[in-house]
C-alpha cells in the first residue's frame, strides 16, 4: 500500500506547510496559493486528459462551480468558510455524475468539444441569473459579513500540503487495480475493456474525481481573492493553463506537470519584474508550447528522462 | 446444452456482409480450427463473439443465456475472451502488468490470486523471464505470446485464437501449440489460423467460412480432405 517514502512526504509537506505559514511573507504566500492551486487543477486535467485519454476544453467550468458554490454556500448559509470548501467539492462531484451521463456519449474531440459548450452553457446561465450576481459576480461574504483575518495564510499551507497529499495519492492510487486499468486505459482503450475493465464506470469515477478536486482547487483559490466573477472564474484561460502545463510538461505522467507548472510560473514572474505588461508572457507560452508540441510532443519531462536514460544506456554498454 | 453458440448472426460493413448468417454451437472441451480465405470473415466472427462488434441480425448465447447485447468487459467477466490478429498489448505497461490487468478484471481474482495465477500463466505462455520487461521492446513473438497470455489470465470458458501462430516458424508454432493444448480442458478453443500444421493435433473440429458464410463444418480430417476445401480455400 502506501511505501515508507510517501509516509515521509507526507510529513515533510505538513512540516513545510506548517513553517510556509509561519514564515513566507503576505505577497509570496498569495504567488504559492496559485502556484499550488493551478498545480492540483493542472494534475486534475492530466489525470482526466492524461491518462484516462478523455481531453476536456471545458474543466473551467468545475472552477467556476466551485468558485460560485464556495461564496453562494458561504453567503447564505451558517456553515462556516472552511466547511463550505470540504462540502462544495463533494457537490461539484456529485453534479458531475449525470453530467457525465450526457457527455459521455461524445468521444474525443466531440467530448473535448462537449465539455466546453457545456461550460460555456453554464457560464451563460450564470451571467443571466441575477440571482447569482449576473456578469457582476459576486463578494465573498461569509454570513453575510467581510470576510476576517488573511485567507491566504490558512490557504497557503493547506494548498501546499494537498499538492504533496495529491502526489502521494496519486502514486498510491496507480499502484491499485484501478490504477492499473487506468494506465492499461492510457495505453489502449479498447485493449483494457477486452481484458475485462469497465471503461465507462472507470470514465466516470475519474470524471467525477477530477471534477472535484479541480472544485476544490477553485474554492480554495477564490477563498483568498474574495470576490468572483463569471467571466474570471468560467474563463477559457483556466484550461488553457492546465493544458499548458500538463501537455509541455508531459502529458500521462506525475512528474511533467511539476516541470510544465515552473516554466509558467517562471516565464510570467521574470517577465512581469521585466516589465513587460498584462498578457504579454502569453506570447512566449504560445512559442514554447507549439516548439515543444512539434521537436517533443510527449512533453519536456519525458524527453528528459529518456535522454538520461539513453546516455546511461550508453555508459554501461 | 452448447457451452457457446451463435443463431443465424450477420454482420453487414455498408454493403459487405461480412458475416453471413453463420450458426453454430461448441460444447465444453470442443477445440475448433475456423479457416478460410482473406476477407471470409473469420475475425468479424470472432469479433461478434466478444462483443467488440454488434451483429447486424442474429443472436449469440452462451449456456443458454442470449448473450448479445452485453458489453465487451462483461462477456470477458462472463468468460469469453480473444488473443487478436494484431496484439494488443500496452506498451508502456510491464509485460507482468499487461497479463495482471485481465487477471484482475477478467478473471475478477484478489491481490494475492492473481499474483500467483500471472506468475502461472508467464510460465506457460514461456514469459516468465521478460517480466519485468515494457511490453513495447518486445519482439514479434514475444508479442503474440503476450497476447495469448492475456487471453488466457482471464480464465476464459471460451478462447478465441486469431492467427497467434502467424509469422511465427515451425518450432514456435509447435511451442505454441504445446500451450494452447495444455488449455484445452473444459473450455472452447477457437483457433482462426492460416497454417493447417498449426491446427493439425490440437483442433478435432473444422469450420470453414467463404464469403462470410460458413460453408464446411465437421471432424477436422474429413473436412480437411473434401473436395469443396481443397477447390474454395486452395484454389485447386
Ligand atoms: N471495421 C470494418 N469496416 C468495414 N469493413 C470491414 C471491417 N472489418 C472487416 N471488414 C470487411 O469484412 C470482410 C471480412 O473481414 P475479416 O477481417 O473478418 O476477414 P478475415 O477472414 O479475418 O480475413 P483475414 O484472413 O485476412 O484476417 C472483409 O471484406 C473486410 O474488408
Ligand atoms: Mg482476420
Amino acid at each position: 500500500m502506501i511505501r515508507t517514502i510517501e509516509i515521509v512526504a507526507l510529513v515533510l509537506g505538513a512540516i513545510i506547510a506548517w513553517l510556509a505559514a509561519a514564515y513566507v511573507d503576505s505577497g509570496l504566500q498569495f504567488l504559492l496559493c496559485e502556484v499550488f492551486l493551478l498545480f492540483i487543477m493542472a494534475q486534475m486535467w492530466n489525470l482526466l486528459a492524461g491518462y484516462a485519454g478523455q481531453v476536456s476544453f471545458g474543466q473551467q467550468m468545475f472552477v467556476g462551480l466551485g468558485a460560485y458554490g464556495l461564496c453562494l454556500m458561504a453567503n447564505n448559509t451558517g456553515i462556516p468558510v472552511w466547511g463550505v470548501i470540504v462540502i462544495v467539492p463533494v457537490i461539484v462531484g456529485l453534479l458531475s455524475i449525470p453530467l457525465g451521463m450526457v457527455v459521455f456519449h461524445l468521444k474525443h474531440a466531440y467530448f473535448a468539444i462537449g465539455m466546453w459548450v457545456a461550460a460555456e452553457v453554464v457560464f451563460q446561465f450564470v451571467v443571466k441569473t441575477p440571482a447569482l450576481g449576473g456578469s457582476g459576480g459576486i463578494v465573498l461574504r461569509p454570513g453575510g459579513e467581510m470576510m476576517q483575518g488573511f485567507p491566504e495564510q490558512t490557504v497557503l499551507p493547506v494548498s501546499l500540503f494537498l499538492s504533496m497529499a495529491l502526489i502521494v495519492g496519486l502514486r498510491v492510487f496507480l499502484r491499485s487495480k484501478l490504477g492499473l486499468a487506468t494506465l492499461a486505459v492510457r495505453d489502449n482503450e479498447a485493449a483494457a475493456e477486452a481484458a475485462g475493465v469497465n471503461i465507462w464506470r472507470l470514465h466516470m469515477i475519474l470524471f467525477t474525481l477530477t471534477g472535484a478536486g479541480t472544485a476544490l482547487a477553485a474554492a480554495l483559490y477564490y477563498t483568498t481573492t474574495l470576490f468572483v466573477t463569471p467571466l474570471d472564474a468560467f474563463g477559457a484561460k483556466w484550461v488553457v493553463l492546465m493544458m499548458f502545463i500538463v501537455v509541455v510538461g508531459g502529458l500521462g505522467t506525475l512528474t511533467g506537470p511539476v516541470v510544465g507548472l515552473a516554466l509558467f510560473i517562471g516565464i510570467r514572474e521574470l517577465m512581469t519584474a521585466a516589465g513587460y505588461s498584462g498578457g504579454q508572457y502569453w506570447i512566449v507560452m504560445g512559442l514554447l508550447s507549439t516548439g515543444v508540441l512539434l521537436f517533443l510532443p510527449q512533453g519536456l519531462w519525458p524527453a528528459f528522462s529518456n535522454y538520461v536514460q539513453s546516455l546511461r544506456g550508453k555508459a554501461s554498454s | 446444452m452448447a457451452l457457446i453458440s451463435t443463431e443465424d448472426v450477420s454482420r453487414l460493413f455498408g454493403s459487405v456482409c461480412a458475416v453471413d448468417r453463420v450458426s453454430v454451437e461448441l460444447n465444453e472441451g470442443e477445440s475448433v480450427g475456423l479457416i478460410g480465405p482473406n476477407g471470409a470473415g473469420k475475425t468479424t466472427l470472432l469479433s461478434l463473439l466478444t462483443g467488440s462488434l454488434k451483429p447486424t441480425r442474429g443472436k449469440i448465447t452462451m449456456d443458454g443465456i442470449d448473450v448479445t447485447m452485453l458489453p465487451v468487459f462483461a462477456r470477458v467477466t462472463a468468460g469469453i475472451a480473444r488473443a487478436a490478429q494484431i496484439p494488443q498489448t500496452f506498451n508502456r505497461l510491464t509485460v507482468r502488468e499487461n497479463v495482471l490487468l485481465p487477471a484482475y478484471f477478467g478473471a475478477q481474482l484478489s491481490q494475492h490470486d492473481a499474483g500467483v495465477w500471472v506468475d502461472e500463466v508467464l510460465e506457460m505462455t514461456d514469459l516468465f523471464d521478460r517480466a519485468g520487461q515494457q511490453a513495447a521492446s518486445l519482439g514479434l513473438l514475444d508479442r503474440k505470446r503476450l497476447e495469448l497470455a492475456k487471453a488466457v489470465a482471464s480464465k476464459p470458458r471460451v478462447l478465441l485464437l486469431d492467427e497467434v501462430a502467424a509469422g511465427l516458424t515451425e518450432p514456435e508454432i509447435a511451442s505454441i501449440k504445446e500451450v494452447v493444448k495444455r488449455l484445452q480442458p473444459g473450455r472452447v478453443i477457437i483457433w482462426v489460423e492460416h497454417i493447417p500444421f498449426a491446427l493439425q493435433g490440437v483442433c478435432s473440429r473444422l469450420l470453414v467460412m467463404d464469403k462470410g458464410a460458413k460453408l464446411l463444418d465437421g471432424p477436422f480430417d474429413e473436412v480437411w480432405a473434401s473436395d469443396v476445401l481443397q477447390s474454395t480455400y486452395m484454389g485447386m
